[in-house]
């Protein structure tokens, strides 16, 4: 294992990985800083992008986009107070506060260094966890995959937005989509209705981009005029942070990065918990709590290392089991499949050091965080005012061209639309696309395993789970235990994140 | 991602109302009775040869599976829809809002034949004008220029860059057509 880490070491250090990681990390602050904008859509929308590049430049492309997205949407929360994506929302209790005191420049800069500390330290931390995780993992058979698989699929649409049965229905739906097409064990044709585009199955990336991308463009048009803000408030003025009131955050920065990475490797919570989850412990343990919400650097550094720790963490069930845990980490595992490089157990032993050369690709990113943000913060200040009348059908333009990309079918095109619509209407009656997409993606290998299972059990489905595989049975008869644990805690984080909002 | 707020009991708690997850849990007991019906005709059947299935597995076993998780989970949210307090943000949409969606829906669909017969800039350009100048954009110098250089722009990073295909120019198929026509 760690000759693949050298390995990765020296693979991960190329001009050009950098400078597609540079690429990632400007255009994911530049979608994250713009309100209404999500960091899902900007990964969603730029993924075909990866399909053609080097695996060693299309993840860590992506990879930048999604560090990039989460900080991006800390700018405007901080000065005006319209946070760009949700894991920005927490900025929101101080930032603004400090803007107003003509502290702007500070609160952006803490921000910042906060993000990069929390996203650096949780991505170290995920190199040195994935090796032994992945060790456990690859002594894994089909029926304990089968028996993991099922479990992570039933606690991702538990601890989902939302009401627990309309995740696993969602899910179900998921898995009924990943069947149409070829069956992974006979390569028999099911379900394609006599529709040749359909025949080999619904293609990944338009239904991808249709769930997660176009849903957001959607719910941004549904109003034509767009928020007039004054470019006077854009301004990053006042006095940039002094090294003493950074050194006052560290032991703040420490505790959120502890809570984003433990968060990051939990399926289904995410950035938005964890800052809300890193700020209320910042809070709690301060001894001037009151000074909170109205303009504390503490404040920002506690939502801002929280969030961005998350990235590293959620990496590891995606590349050492197959297992997504959230919506960005569904778009990471289809680059991953398009790339050829199907994450789970096999994935270290077969293609171990360009694995670990995206996870050191991804420490390398934190250092061009840190250049790019700090040289660009005015420039992503000023995204913000740019208007929806161009950036809305440039979005789109942008998701056909990928989708066309794809195969140069005009077939997929109207199939982006119609899954388009339906996360549009998914979104307005409250189901949450992830467990479908997770269902979708996953569907084919559970199934692939359940089918070697059955081969290896010779008629003795039963017997051969609770006598020959007890790690099986162990994981089947835990499910529903460890289900129920999984939901009370999504809804207790929930709860903290409602009441924090509040 | 735990971003809405919803509860699980409210106004519609205790009461037997249909409200819209009444109705999505009916239409997935229906999707699932569909399933489960179309099985026998939408599988193939697996090659036998001498007598034996070359498959180890029933290729029903899996389609089946689900759609009875379908029907199960349909039936639980059924009954659970009721005590659902969830706001149906569909129908609160305004008609600004219906028709804001229709209308993009509409250029969507009139874009894919402009982009594949008059190709991907051309056609961009066309949406990208017709979009911004719907949604309020006033200045059709700066439109102008963006719709052309930002499909460009793509085209160029994409064909180029990425060596991937874009539907063409015109211009680049059409004189070669002429051409080998002579």
């Amino acid at each position: 294992m760690f000759d693949s880490f050298l390995q990765g070491v020296e693979l991960a250090l190329r001009f050009d990985t950098m400078l597609y990681m540079s690429g990632g990390l400007f255009l994911g602050m530049f979608v994250g800083a713009l309100p209404g904008f999500t960091t899902v859509m900007a990964m969603a929308i730029l993924l075909p992008i990866s399909f053609f590049l080097d695996p060693l430049l299309g993840i860590p492309f992506l990879l930048g986009v999604y560090k990039g997205g989460i900080y991006g949407g800390s700018i405007p929360a901080i000065l005006v107070s319209m946070p760009g994506t949700g894991a920005a929302v927490a900025t929101t209790f101080d930032g603004p506060a400090l803007t107003k005191k003509g502290q702007g420049r500070k609160a952006l800069e803490m921000a910042l260094y906060a993000s990069v500390s929390g996203d650096l330290t949780s991505d170290i931390f995920t190199i040195i966890a994935i090796g032994p995780i992945a060790a456990v993992a690859l002594l894994l058979g089909p029926p304990e995959l089968a028996a993991i698989l099922l479990l992570a699929l039933i606690v991702i649409s538990a601890t989902s937005s939302g009401v627990f049965v309309k995740g696993l229905l969602m899910l179900a739906a998921g898995l009924f989509l990943a069947m149409i097409g070829q069956d992974p064990i006979g390569a028999l044709s099911r379900f394609s209705f006599g529709i040749p585009e359909i025949e080999a199955g619904i293609p990944l990336l338009p239904m991808l981009i249709g769930l997660f991308a176009l849903p957001e463009i959607f719910v941004n048009i549904e109003k034509k005029a767009s928020a007039v803000i004054d470019e006077k408030s854009l301004k990053v003025s006042g006095e940039p942070l002094r090294w003493h009131e950074f050194k006052a955050s560290i032991r703040t920065i420490a505790r959120s990065t502890m809570i984003g990475t433990s968060i990051g490797m939990i399926p289904g919570v995410g950035q938005v918990v964890a800052a809300f989850m890193g700020y209320a412990a910042a809070k709690s343990s301060s001894p001037t709590p009151e000074k909170y919400g109205k303009g504390e650097l503490d404040g920002v550094a506690a939502a801002e290392a929280a969030n961005n720790a998350v990235n590293g963490p959620t990496l590891v069930p995606l590349l050492t089991l197959g297992i997504p845990g959230d919506n960005l980490t569904v778009i990471l595992g289809g680059a991953f499949i398009a790339q050829g490089m199907r994450p789970g157990p096999q994935l270290m032993q077969e293609q171990g050091p360009l694995v670990f050369a995206i996870l050191v690709a991804m420490v390398i990113a934190n250092i061009l965080f840190l250049g790019i943000g700090k040289l660009c913060i005015p420039f992503f200040a000023k995204v913000v005012t740019i208007r929806k009348s161009f950036l809305l059908p440039l979005t789109l333009v942008f998701a056909f061209a990928g989708t066309w990309v794809f195969r140069g079918q005009p077939s997929d095109l109207a199939i982006l639309v119609i899954f388009g619509a339906i996360g549009y209407l998914c979104k307005k009656l409250h189901f949450d696309v992830t467990p479908m997409a997770m269902g979708f993606i996953l569907g084919p290998i559970l199934e692939y395993s359940y089918g070697q299972s059955v081969i290896l059990a010779q008629g003795e489905l039963l017997k051969f789970i609770f006598i020959d595989r007890p790690i099986t049975a162990v994981i089947l008869v835990a499910s529903p235990v460890v289900t129920f644990l999984m939901w009370r805690r999504s809804k207790r984080l929930q709860a903290e994140y409602n009441a924090g909002s509040e | 991602m735990v971003e809405s707020q919803e509860t699980t009991t409210g106004s519609n708690a205790g009461t037997w109302t249909w409200n819209f997850n009444t109705y999505a849990a009916v239409s997935f007991v229906i999707l699932a009775v569909t399933i489960y019906f179309v099985i026998p005709y939408q599988i193939d059947k697996p090659f036998i040869v001498l007598g034996l299935s070359q498959s180890s597995l029933p290729p029903e076993t899996f389609p089946q599976t689900i759609a009875i998780c379908l029907l199960v989970l349909g039936i639980w949210f059924f009954f659970k829809s009721f005590s659902i307090d969830q706001v149906n943000e569909l129908a609160n949409l305004d008609r600004e809002a219906w028709s804001n969606v229709t209308v993009t829906l509409i250029m969507m669909g009139i874009y894919v034949p402009l982009m594949v017969n008059l190709g991907f800039v051309v056609g961009s350009a066309i949406m990208i004008m017709a979009m911004s100048t719907y949604f309020g954009n006033r200045n059709y110098v700066v439109a102008g220029v963006l719709s052309i250089a930002l499909p460009s722009l793509m085209y160029y990073i994409f064909r180029a860059q990425l060596a991937s295909e874009l539907p063409p120019f015109p211009i680049d198929i059409y004189p070669l057509t002429n051409w080998s026509l002579i």
